[in-house]
């Protein structure tokens, strides 16, 4: 190093140093077990990605958590507040979100990680550090079941409140089979951990009752489906195309419809999206019509309200849920030992939370085995003349 | 800037002998043309003090400067106890690391790599594969990162093969062709041939943390807080990566690439080994990376592709080219200061901070402190004012209170700045790109009419900052560090610490 | 003996599937057509100021959204206020009109300054302003997907078969995309080829010193430049989001495949923009469609490799001979 370079280096980690300890300086008690008072501004963080490809789930989940804490806190008697955490789509970059996460004392709970992968990189940290994960959008079945003989992937301080691909890929395909009569069917996957696991759990319901399945797996610099789509039989029934984005799964069914293919698009929770909107095509959702239901639909109007002239996904309200059983075990810590708190009492009683009300319609309670809904719940939707999604029923 | 011609103008002979003296035993004994050579130099030093204290600390040796940085740094987790930033910290120094590495291969082979994160990548799968239960490896640590060094040069030599043939921006496709069949490997790994050789998009998980003579360093500490001792080996490794890099810079192949990186031409005509030498400088960079990516993946203990996303590699660029291209310093500033930069600005009380701090040393640096300077903040001010009072007529719901957790500063200005509890979408696209043209018009401005159009167009500042901008930090730093770019690159293209370089025509 | 082999060499002929085959070929150019038109840009400012425009994508994308806006300004795309076709006339001369725009100020403001600077800086500064632009519109319209809706305007006509011989079976969109693409090529090759602009354009590609000596206003003729490469990748934006979505990262995929797109071709040279455009949208196509499309990436870029291997140059670039 020349002497300038040198000096300006040694001054730029001294003020970096600074600036650092004046933004960071916690205390140095460990925050785990550290006291919260349940009086004062207790903190829910999201994690999800905010800046990058899927920065549509940052927007969403973020603005549902802010929708319950802003309803659920007051009614509970307590202050929340959302703290963002981007963990973009690198589990590396989500680590060092969990690192912030962590290390601020006021945290009580997790909304996410949303993606899989994530939540696989981030869930030690997490059971250490006794903060509980609970994600509205992370489905992949290993994260809390063994899955193939190896371990689950995920510690005990990981939860979701939506059902997993095992489950949502098992009863799509069924549906398939009996409902749509399908003898040939296309799977498509996106090359990440959500599309991957519903594609092979499809993949392998059909191929045992003997559906001839053609599987794509595409990649994330595909941006015309049009030699894909090439590549599928004439004679295919149906296309599933559980993506997380749902122009891809449009974009799929607009060039089999324009290549004189007659296959019926189904597609998952992603696609519950205005940009999905191809007359025919099915959607199952880990969620039902929120508008149906005349006590969810003032939600929906509320966020509406919060959030002029944009839309959501179905990521969107279950991160409300998962606010909702943070804050509920928050307030049963907090009665249970009298004011004073600490994470690992929100850990600990976040299965015993039931919702009565819950926002994806009926109840809500754990599953005793592991940390995954009791019933997971899925809806058939099919996609109307004028693009709109009606809501068939349940599915499976 | 006066010229001190007569000053220091010492006689040749005396000034060989003391350019010798200075360069200490080691400088060549033709002293006369450096003497000559830096003659040009000498005129255009400051003089006075600081000219002085600048001289002297020049003749600092570099390891010197080294010293004190890593012990500056080691000192950090003193003063900082979130574990967050220590955290960071850590990241800092892989960029820091992946930085250096980058520079060898673009700022002294002058082969713009732009595979370079495969590298990056085959170090941390290399160590993942042998240190987990993906085939019930758990080999020593040091062998680990010994053979993933070794082959990540090894795969440098073969990616750099190409650069016999091409040059330039062909070489520089021909690298991402080579990354992008990697990432796809790594994507489709879960069954080559029936073998899974990289988890697939599931990555591979449970990597056993680093251990060295027995010793298990874990990745936490009780509370799942980051284990400073993360830190320190990191440290450790990139002085060792430094030192060797400045030896190697020293060095016949180091003066060799600066030659190379001048003019190849010429350089082959002086009987330089020149695509030997390419591939050494591409293998270099390619075993720097590989030995990054161990460091990554023995801390979060999982390595996934996602992990080395194409966004990566155009930070490390940014990182090395800002700091300055060709300089072991600059690289490690650059990295420092886009990391800083980057974790400080998620915080929307930070960021408000900086960026008003930056709006007002950018008018005093421009206006000078001066009537003139005086006459456009009163004039800001005013007109807030008076925005605030017509609106507030208009319709009181426009001039609510600032959101929680805006520190002083914001609820400051939320006084004074309109601040709407929903500004409506076109409102908000409107006034940041009428910002952003007024803004770049502003700089075409000279005189009076500069300091008219300033006035309303810091108001605007205020307003589209603290409406549109700090609401979303996390994309907000995003297009700071965009306009940093662009700003610092037309201000200093040669980075902040790089060497003015005289092109030949 | 001979006659049993050729009987027999016919009968992969007759196996070959010639709907698969005319529809991969129609895939590539459409497909191709979009490359090709931001390879252009890429090339044209290579050309001009051996400048890799990192930029170039994100005022594709910029286009997209431009065409978006109008879209909606017109009351959206299954019931617009005036005829769907005039709209998307509009759409396309707006966003080129409007690239053009942001191309032009991108250059001034942040290439210009750096005309006489090392190589590189002026990399950096193209990748501040791509981030730059991306988030900007990350933050004002959010990371959303969103689409034309294509398939719903008139009815679906866009994507009902206009040609439709035998084996050959072209929707109106794939037409409309090819033609469209092709016409502004060949708009572009008369103006480089045939008008003093483009002969002025040309010469400042060769050498920029000569150039100004020549009497060429070499900052106006690099405004013309960035003009019509931008419009070129306005309309591209437009053109591509009728088949697939808008947001604010796409800028970033397609625009790596107008630069390899340019690469390929012969950088700095324009026919070889447009060969190697419609080569990488055939080699894509053909990858995905015969070959596999998990591992298509690998096997694209390892053709890709090869092709740069067994011709450094690119197609039709010029092999670099360098005077000392």
């Amino acid at each position: 190093m020349k002497g300038r370079g040198g000096l300006v280096l040694a001054t730029v980690t001294l003020v970096a140093a600074a600036l650092a300890s004046t933004a960071g300086a916690g205390s140095s008690t460990v925050a785990r077990i550290q006291a919260i008072k349940c009086s004062s501004t207790m903190k829910l963080a999201v994690l999800t990605p905010y800046t990058g490809p899927a920065a549509f789930l940052g927007q969403d989940q973020g603005s549902w958590a802010n929708l319950a804490v802003k309803n659920i806190g007051p009614k509970l008697g307590l202050k929340f507040k959302i703290v963002a955490a981007d963990s973009t789509l690198d589990p590396a970059v989500a680590a060092t979100a969990a690192q912030k996460v962590i290390a601020d004392s006021q945290v009580v709970g997790v909304i996410g990680p949303a993606t899989s992968g994530a939540a696989a990189g981030t869930s030690q940290a997490f059971f250490d550090a006794k903060l509980g994960a609970i994600s509205g959008s992370a489905t992949n079945a290993a994260l809390t079941k063994s899955v193939g003989g190896k371990p689950k992937t995920a510690t005990a301080a990981f939860f979701r409140v939506v059902a997993d691909d095992s489950v949502q890929g098992t009863r799509d395909a069924q549906y398939m089979i009996t409902k749509l009569g399908a003898k040939k069917v296309a799977v498509f996957d996106a090359q990440e951990p959500y599309s991957q696991g519903l594609a092979d759990t499809a993949e392998a319901v059909l191929k045992a009752k003997g559906v001839a399945v053609q599987r794509f797996s595409v990649t994330n610099t595909t941006t015309d489906y049009s030699a894909i789509v090439n590549r599928i039989d004439k004679d295919t029934d149906v296309a599933f195309t559980p993506f997380q984005v749902a122009s891809n799964a449009q974009a799929v069914a607009v060039t089999l419809r324009e290549s004189g293919r007659k296959a019926i698009v189904f597609g998952t929770d992603g696609t519950i999206d205005p940009a999905f909107k191809f007359p025919g095509s099915y959607v199952s959702n880990f969620g039902p019509d929120l508008t149906l239901i005349p006590s969810k639909k003032a939600l929906v109007d509320q966020w509406k309200k919060a959030n002029p002239g944009k839309t959501f996904s179905a990521f969107g309200p279950p991160a409300y849920g998962a606010a909702q059983v943070l804050m509920q075990a928050t307030k049963k810590a907090c009665v249970d030992k009298k004011g004073t708190i600490t994470r690992q009492d929100v850990l600990r009683r976040i299965k015993t939370v039931k919702i009565k009300d819950w926002i994806l319609g009926g109840s809500f309670a754990w599953s005793k085995k592991t940390n995954d809904p009791l019933n997971g719940s899925f809806w058939l939707f099919q996609i109307q003349s004028d693009g709109t999604a009606k809501q068939l029923g349940k599915i499976g | 800037m006066g010229s001190h011609f007569d000053d220091e103008l010492t006689s040749p002979v005396e000034g060989a002998r003391e350019a010798a003296a200075a360069e200490g035993p080691a400088s060549p004994a033709v002293g006369r043309d450096e003497w000559v050579a830096r003659h040009g130099e000498r005129r255009l030093r400051r003089g006075g003090p600081l000219g002085t204290l600048e001289e002297r600390l020049r003749r600092v040796p570099w390891w010197a400067w080294l010293t004190l940085f890593v012990v500056l740094f080691a000192l950090l987790p003193v003063g900082v106890t979130d574990a967050y930033w220590r955290r960071v910290a850590f990241d800092t120094v892989l960029f820091m690391m992946l930085a250096l590495g980058l520079n060898v291969v673009v700022g002294w082979g002058g082969l713009l790599d732009l595979g370079y994160l495969m590298f990056y990548g085959f170090g941390a799968f290399t160590y993942a594969n042998l240190r987990s239960d993906q085939f019930d490896l758990h080999l020593p640590t040091l062998l680990v990162i010994a053979i993933a060094v070794v082959g990540g040069a090894l795969l440098g030599i073969l990616v750099g093969l190409p650069s016999r043939r091409l040059s330039g921006d062909y070489l520089a496709i021909v690298t991402l062709f080579a990354y992008q069949i990697f990432i796809s490997i790594l994507i489709g790994g879960d069954d080559i041939f029936g073998v899974d050789l990289t988890g697939g998009v599931n990555g591979i998980l449970k990597v056993d943390p680093l251990s060295f003579f027995g010793h298990s360093i874990p990745v936490s500490k009780e509370g799942g807080e980051f284990n400073v001792a993360y830190l320190y080996v990191a440290l450790v490794f990139f002085t060792l990566l430094f030192v060797a890099l400045r030896l190697v810079d020293r060095s016949r192949t180091g003066r060799a690439w600066r030659s190379l990186r001048e003019d190849s031409l010429a350089a082959q005509l002086m009987g330089m080994p020149v695509p030997w030498l390419k591939l050494m400088a591409f293998s270099f960079g390619a075993a720097v990376a590989a030995l990054t990516g161990t460091l990554l993946v023995s801390l979060n203990g999982s390595v996934f592709p996602g992990n080395f996303d194409l966004t990566l590699l155009i930070t490390i660029y940014a990182m090395m080219i800002l700091g300055g291209l060709g300089s072991q310093a600059g690289a490690v500033l650059g990295a420092i200061l886009i990391t800083v930069l980057l974790e400080l600005l998620r915080e929307p009380s930070n960021s408000r901070y900086i960026f008003y701090a930056v709006l007002v040393l950018g008018l005093v640096a421009v206006l000078r402190v001066s009537v003139r300077l005086a006459v456009v903040a009163g004039g800001v001010i005013l007109l807030g004012v008076l925005i605030r009072v017509v609106v507030d007529l208009v319709d009181s719901s426009w001039t609510g209170s600032a959101p929680d957790g805006s520190g002083w500063l914001g609820d400051l200005l939320a006084r004074w700045v309109v601040e709407p509890d929903s500004v409506a979408p076109w409102l908000k696209s409107t006034a940041y790109i009428s910002l952003i043209a007024l803004a770049l018009l502003l700089t075409t401005l000279r005189g009076w009419t500069r300091l008219a159009v300033l006035v309303p167009v810091l108001y605007l500042a205020t307003f589209v900052w603290e409406n549109v901008l700090a609401v979303q930090p996390e994309v907000t730093r995003y297009i700071l560090l965009g306009a940093l770019l662009v700003v610092v690159m037309i201000v200093r293209p040669n980075g902040l610490l790089g060497e003015k370089r005289v092109e030949i025509v | 003996m001979i006659g049993p082999a050729l009987l027999l060499g016919l009968v992969p002929v007759a196996a070959v599937d010639f709907d698969r085959l005319f529809s991969t070929l129609v895939d590539s150019a459409t497909l191709g057509s979009i490359y090709a038109l931001i390879a252009l840009g890429y090339t044209m400012v290579y050309g001009i100021l051996k400048l890799l425009n990192f930029a170039h994508g994100d005022v594709f994308m910029i286009g997209a959204y431009i065409g978006l806006g109008i879209l909606h300004l017109f009351g959206g795309a299954a019931d617009p206020s005036i005829s769907i076709w005039l709209v998307l006339a509009i759409m396309v001369i707006a966003a080129m009109v409007g690239c053009a725009v942001v191309g032009v100020t991108i250059e001034r403001f942040a290439y210009r300054p750096l005309r006489t600077a090392p190589r590189i800086a002026p990399l950096i500064s193209a990748l501040g302003v791509s981030f730059f632009l991306q988030y900007s519109v990350q933050l004002l319209f959010t990371g959303q997907h969103r689409t034309y809706d294509t398939f719903l305007m008139d009815g679906g006509r866009l994507f009902e078969s206009v040609i439709a011989w035998g084996p050959l079976d072209v929707s109106l969109l794939r037409l409309i995309v090819i033609v469209s693409t092709a016409g502004l090529m060949l708009i572009l090759w008369w103006i480089v080829s045939r008008t003093r602009m483009g002969k002025a354009m040309r010469a400042t590609a060769v050498d920029r010193d000569a150039a100004a000596m020549m009497g060429i206003d070499v900052d106006r003729i690099i405004v013309f430049t960035f003009v019509l490469g931008s419009a070129l990748a306005g309309a591209g934006g437009v053109l591509f989001a009728m088949r697939s979505d808008v947001y604010p990262q796409m800028g970033f995929i397609v625009g790596l495949a107008g630069f390899v797109a340019a690469v390929i071709g012969g950088i700095g040279s324009v026919p070889g923009a447009m060969l190697g455009g419609y080569l990488l949208g055939l080699i894509e196509s053909v990858t995905q469609t015969y070959i596999t499309t998990q591992w298509s990436n690998l096997v694209i870029f390892s053709v890709l490799i090869v092709f740069m291997l067994v011709r450094p140059q690119g197609l039709l670039g010029r092999p670099d001979i360098r005077k000392v």
